[in-house]
């Protein structure tokens, strides 16, 4: 395969689902500076402004801290969180009991990064609950989608 | 360069850097302070400054570290600032007493809303994150390019414009929910009910007409609409103007009820 012919990725979810787990994940090119991808992403007041799927994030976006989110996908509820892993410019994940969220940005040089987001829910109860769990995709595709534009709009800014 | 030489084009600008000193801790005497500390300090590291950025530059640098040393400077306000000051303000007939002999008796007493719009935002820009007011007054009030930003506060061209864009983005939020002058459904209409107070001759509404900003309320261009207000900023030295007295003591008044405030929150 040559290396024209590989699609970048353009920020379309895919998810795969097995009896005791389910996982979505979205990627999605990004033309901007890696750090301004990770400032973003890292905190956590700011996220409502440029972030379309989460109402609110209390708490420090940094290792091992605890944090409090709110998202579109279930209003009522606020997920109790903790930071696993915080690998600046390159690797984020947060979760609980019931799994974990991962944020990757690769950088391709010249500019160009790819920005991926996993989640991966189960564990032996996970058939009970499953049907009470919505679709992450379209949520998964805003918040890339969202991303993406916050900041190439910053990048290019004068 | 010679300290005759240095001590000379510090003087041109003294000036700026107080005012930008002001802006950021909202205190008089600081600002005096930390402009007398960067003269020594850069007179202390005279031999190190090699003319690799402009001498402006240099000396922002230095005193935008000695800023953010400072308790005044890294004090947040909140976004209705303004609200809490005037509730504090109307029971304080003292404060109107001063103002109103400041009004009468010096020559930089004059209340212009041009002055109060300055005045205003200073206020509410200390509701952003430090970095993200620093950059703005930086690129937006005192001209300097992202790039030398990058210089004066020693981070990256990437962090500038994230500070900028989210800075600039916040404020035009704030003042789109709160500023009568750009948004008829605004709550905020401190600039003519002062303007009612110091100069009860006046028509408030022909005096806000002949502000730019106001005129263009309705097109809907926020961003412009930020750009035009930051100009009347520019235009503006809070120590020169002559309005300037008036606003020292108001902004003087306001961050003194803000650090009682802070400390209330925090009990």
């Amino acid at each position: 395969m040559s290396a024209s012919s590989i699609q970048a990725p353009k920020g379309k979810s895919t998810t795969v689902k097995s009896t005791f787990n389910r996982e979505t994940t979205v990627s999605i090119e990004i033309k901007a500076d890696p750090a301004i991808v990770w400032t973003l992403l890292t905190t956590a007041s700011d996220y409502p402004r440029w972030n379309s799927t989460v109402t609110s994030i209390e708490g420090n976006i940094a290792h091992g801290e605890k944090i409090k989110l709110k998202s579109i996908l279930d209003a009522k509820r606020t997920f109790k969180l903790t930071v696993k892993e915080f690998v600046p410019g390159k690797r984020l994940v947060w979760g609980d009991g019931q799994g974990n969220r991962v944020y990757t940005i690769e950088s391709k040089g010249y500019g160009n990064l790819i920005f991926t987001m996993t989640e991966k829910i189960g564990g032996l109860m996970f058939p009970m609950y499953a049907s009470m769990i919505p679709p992450f995709d379209e949520t998964f595709e805003k918040f890339a989608a969202d991303l993406k534009r916050e900041s190439e709009t910053i990048t290019n800014s004068k | 360069m010679t300290i005759e030489l240095f001590t000379q084009e510090f003087e041109g600008i003294r000036g700026q850097l107080k005012s930008y000193l002001l802006r950021i801790t909202a205190s008089i005497a600081d600002a005096e302070d930390i402009v007398q500390d960067t003269y020594i300090k850069a007179v202390e590291k005279l031999y190190t400054f090699r003319g690799e950025s402009s001498l402006k530059t240099w000396l922002f640098a230095i005193a935008s570290n000695l800023a953010k040393d400072n308790l005044r400077a890294q004090k947040r306000w909140v976004e209705n600032v303004t609200d809490i000051t005037k509730a504090a303000a109307l029971s304080n007939r003292q404060f109107f007493e001063e103002a109103m002999h400041i009004r009468m008796t010096s020559p930089q007493g004059q209340f212009e809303i041009k002055e109060h719009i300055a005045f205003c935002f200073t206020c509410i820009s200390k509701s952003l994150p430090l970095e993200q007011q620093l950059c703005i007054f930086l690129k937006e009030v005192y001209e300097f390019k992202v790039a030398e930003i990058v210089i004066i506060l020693n981070t990256t061209e990437a962090m500038v414009k994230y500070y900028l864009h989210t800075g600039r983005t916040k404020m035009i939020d704030i003042f789109e929910g709160r500023c009568a002058l750009i948004n008829k459904e605004g709550i905020c209409h401190q600039c003519s009910e002062l303007n009612g107070i110091f100069n009860p001759k006046q028509n408030a509404q022909e005096e806000i007409m002949k502000i730019e900003m106001a005129r263009e309320a309705d097109s809907g261009k926020k961003e412009h609409l930020l750009d035009l207000r930051l100009l009347i900023l520019k235009e503006i030295d809070p120590f020169k103007s002559n309005a300037a007295e008036l606003q020292l003591h108001h902004l003087e008044h306001n961050r003194q009820v803000m650090e009682k405030y802070s400390e209330k929150v925090a009990d």
